[in-house]
């Protein structure tokens, strides 16, 4: 290679088949982003999430639905039916030289078509075939129906998220938003078809995982489980703060701009804690009380625990701009941070020194838009995204046609029989 | 005969601690990759102070529960690697390892003189990923992050609440869990290209910025359509859209009523379902599950944007009868009828009264030296021919260091006793475990 070519993502030469919806996409979007040549299966017409919202300039349409373009970065997209013999054999085809396959059908689906690992593994025993659905292939709710917020619930996210009664009297458990189950699933299904990957690096041969979204919800609340199995305890909601057993001091607070500040502060009240709290607070004026020697005395900041906290964090804070409240803190070692909406991550300065925010061109628009980029920085084999989402069945000349080799009579009537 | 793992014959140095990098390696242990936690007692942070210590034993460096879920499938090397010799000896172990994997302040490997390029003179096709708060790269680097802190300042905290409320954010480090997993995703990606190329490379993870693509749709529509998420009616709490505020999609799948969480018999503090019906058929299967009530056959809530108008009172209705049921009744009568529901469950609902869980065995008991046999959490992925698995518990600190020492890196019996004597395996002033006496005889 020479030194003016671009290197390739970690994952380059790898073909992945996606027939994934809501549920899986974020997995496929990870590995294509990485490099791999993410081929991504819709059925004729385009696959239901381009009809999610928000879309372009708010005209609804299925090549404008943002949610589609964020989560289909960096895959090339064919429509096939498998539901017609052509489309099977097609598929069947494509799955002979792919390395993964990544799923999200109802459990059974596959099997029905004749299109299970089992099968597809005979004519590529190479193939990795991942299975991504709300609850595995197997069990009692192996059919239950679920979306993103039942997930948030029965995975334990809601138990452990809401408000403190002072905050907002009898507020139900709190789902937060973002599609978060969809990704907490798209992690562990990414992490496991890495592994089978890595493993066939060295023996060889596909296998198949069948990964479930429910579990990786309910892995997805840190210590809530180690806290029942450990303690019997159950954790009670809080707001913007852990779930705890009792009641812990507050953690946001409201700055001069409105805007909340996150401060941890309570559990770290220590004498040497305190000096560095009073020269914060002193670089404004604001210490209070917080210089007198009475605060040697551990015994004397735990009595003062609500004064420190409830008095004087609070009314620092609130006297300053939140952004400038977390970088002072930050500056003098503090872990604070500040609640941002997202938008104002556009402007946040080492974003911009980390290249994070990318241009992504969409020529048939003519115009191109801001997209976020990594969560890290590979110095030898760099994450990118290759190319906007795929327009509906815009590859499917290059793959059926060029890659498959069939013509263009053939095409046509493979599309006015609702195979492509 | 045992079935071969997926990493086999891998090996990872790994110093990272607390909660996000520790987590990242517990995946690559029950994946089957060897774990070797480096850790110095003096500066320990993930063991202690433990909240999750059962009452009947102890608090010290080996009875953290939740350390214990978060460290099976490691061995534990004590070594103070900020000495000479520590050095040295920490060195000749990266020779014969594939990844080294930390999650401390940016620059501190490097003061150690194990930055990414010292670490290629030892193994010159090492995988080495940080993973610290802020990345080793860009102007704050040496910002210093939990969980929640991370998730504030990425926007995360902000999506989650009821509008006109302060943020009710994440009631869990959820940057930790995920931090975690970008870290095992970049050492596996990481470990797959070494594999296909033969070349190593540094992975600068942030965990900071891992959490801003999460908000991929909110961010576009800012980007795109210049909409940011300060505005009325958000966020929706766990509705899809905020009654009485302008219809708008708030990036949690379709924009649609009912979707929200409902009161359940007998009223206790997690007694609660959640529902979501995703189009009119859904709503009409719904309806008569709940018995077909009067209330319910009003046109204003046959359509979607009707019964978006009509919310509040479509909630208040659906609660008056989601009360009269349990959370798991209420959940099979829906499910049964093709209506989405599943009930708010507790961790101990998960352990205890989930069927799902318990057929899929996400959670069997495993005995551990100093904390005896306790459930721990099994993988949510099951892979046919590597599967993965809780094979080793979460070590005693320094319980492996004779093993690894004398038999991985070939020093003498005579040698760990020095080792021991000059406080480079444990310090001279700290009383030693008697494990570590007895691996001294």
């Amino acid at each position: 290679m020479s030194e003016a070519q671009p290197l390739p993502g970690p994952l380059a030469g790898l073909r992945i088949l996606e027939l994934a919806d809501e549920t899986g996409q974020f997995c496929g979007k990870l590995l294509g982003d990485l490099g791999a040549d993410v081929v991504k299966i819709e059925p004729p017409g385009g696959e239901r999430n381009r009809h999610v919202g928000p879309f372009l300039d708010d005209i609804p349409h299925p090549e404008r639905s943002l949610s589609f373009w964020y989560y289909n970065t960096s895959k090339r997209g064919i429509t096939l039916s498998l539901e017609t013999a052509d489309g099977r054999r097609l598929f069947r085809r494509l799955a002979a030289t792919s390395d993964v396959i990544l799923e999200t059908f109802p459990p059974g689906f596959p099997a029905s078509l004749g299109l299970d690992y089992d099968s597809l593994s005979l004519q590529n025993p190479r193939v990795i075939m991942c299975s991504l659905t709300p609850f595995g292939q197997t069990g009692p709710w192996r059919d239950y129906l679920s979306s993103d917020l039942l997930h948030m619930a029965a995975g334990g996210e809601m138990a452990s998220t809401g408000y403190d009664q002072a905050d907002a009297p009898n507020a139900p458990p709190i789902a937060p938003g973002g599609g978060n189950a969809w990704h907490m699933g798209g992690h562990f299904a990414c992490m496991a078809i890495m592994a089978a990957l890595v493993y066939r690096t060295v023996a060889g041969q596909g296998q198949y995982i069948d990964t479930s979204i429910h579990e990786a919800c309910a892995l997805t609340t840190e210590a809530a489980i180690a806290n029942y199995i450990y303690r019997g305890e159950v954790v009670r909601r809080q707001t913007g703060r852990h779930h705890a057993a009792g009641p812990t001091p507050r953690t946001q607070f409201q700055a001069k701009d409105g805007t909340y500040v996150c401060a941890l502060v309570g559990g770290r009240l220590n004498p040497k804690y305190i000096g560095e709290l009073a020269d914060l607070l002193d670089s404004y004026g604001m210490a209070g009380d917080l210089r007198d020697p009475k605060y040697k005395d551990p015994a004397v900041i735990a009595a003062n625990t609500s004064h420190i906290i409830d008095d004087l964090v609070a009314n620092f804070i609130a006297s300053l701009p939140a952004e400038e409240v977390y970088h002072a803190a930050q500056d003098r070692g503090f872990t604070w941070g500040v609640v941002r909406a997202p938008e104002a991550l556009l402007d946040d300065a080492h974003l911009h020194d980390r290249g994070f925010w990318k241009e992504v061109e969409h020529p048939e628009l003519g115009r191109s838009f801001v997209y976020p980029g990594e969560a890290a920085i590979y110095n030898g084999s760099p994450w990118r995204i290759s190319r906007r989402a795929p327009l509906i069945g815009e590859h499917n000349i290059e793959i059926f046609g060029d890659e498959l080799g069939l013509s263009r009579g053939e095409l046509s009537i493979l599309a006015e029989n609702r195979v492509i | 005969m045992s079935r071969p793992r997926a990493l086999e014959n891998i090996r990872v140095v790994d110093f990272s601690w607390v909660r996000a990098g520790p987590w990242a390696t517990r995946w690559l242990g029950a994946l089957g990759a060897e774990i070797i936690k480096i850790e110095w007692p003096e500066n320990e942070r993930g063991r202690l102070p433990s909240t999750t210590t059962p009452h009947s034993l102890e608090v010290n460096l080996n009875t953290s529960g939740n350390f214990n879920d978060t460290n099976v499938n490691k061995k534990s090397l004590s070594l103070n690697v900020r000495s000479a010799k520590g050095l040295k000896i920490v060195k000749r172990l990266i020779a014969i390892s594939d990844i080294v994997i930390e999650n401390f302040s940016s620059r501190v490997l490097q003061k150690w003189g194990l930055g990414y390029q010292e670490l290629c003179k030892v193994k010159p096709d090492i995988v080495y990923v940080s993973m610290s708060g802020y990345g080793h790269t860009g102007r704050h680097h040496h910002y210093t992050t939990f969980g929640p802190v991370a998730q504030a300042v990425s926007g995360l905290t902000y999506i989650s609440g009821l509008p006109d409320k302060p943020p009710a954010g994440w009631g869990w480090s959820y940057m930790d869990d995920t931090g975690g997993m970008y870290g095992a995703m970049s050492a596996l990606t990481g470990l797959y290209h070494r594999n296909m190329t033969g070349r190593g490379q540094h992975i600068d993870l942030s965990q900071m910025v891992a959490s801003v693509p999460l908000n991929g749709p909110a961010l576009l529509d800012f980007t795109v359509n210049g909409r940011g998420s300060r505005r009325a009616g958000y966020p929706p709490g766990n509705r899809a859209h905020w009654p009485g505020t302008p219809l708008v999609n708030n990036y949690r799948g379709p924009t649609v009523a009912p979707h929200n969480a409902y009161r359940t018999h007998p009223g206790e503090y997690n007694d609660w379902c959640v529902i979501v019906c995703h189009s009119d058929e859904e709503w009409q299967r719904l309806v008569q599950v709940m018995g077909g009530p009067a209330w319910a056959s009003s046109p204003k809530f046959a359509t979607a944007i009707g019964r978006l108008q009509h919310q509040q009172e479509l909630d208040e209705q659906i609660e008056a009868w989601s009360m009269t049921l349990g959370k798991y009744e209420l959940t099979q009568r829906c499910q049964a009828a093709g209506v989405r529901a599943l009930p708010v469950q507790s961790a101990e609902d998960r352990v205890e009264h989930d069927p799902q869980l318990r057929h899929r065995e996400m959670y069997l008991a495993m005995e551990q030296a100093a904390l005896g046999l306790h459930k721990v959490q099994n993988a949510p992925f099951k892979l046919s021919e590597t599967p993965a698995s809780n094979h080793l518990p979460s070590p005693l600190i320094g319980q492996h260091t004779r093993e690894i020492v004398e038999s991985l890196l070939g020093f003498s019996h005579e040698e760990l006793r020095v080792g021991f004597a000059d406080g480079t395996f444990w310090p001279t002033n700290r009383k030693r475990f008697p494990y570590m006496e007895e691996m001294l005889q």
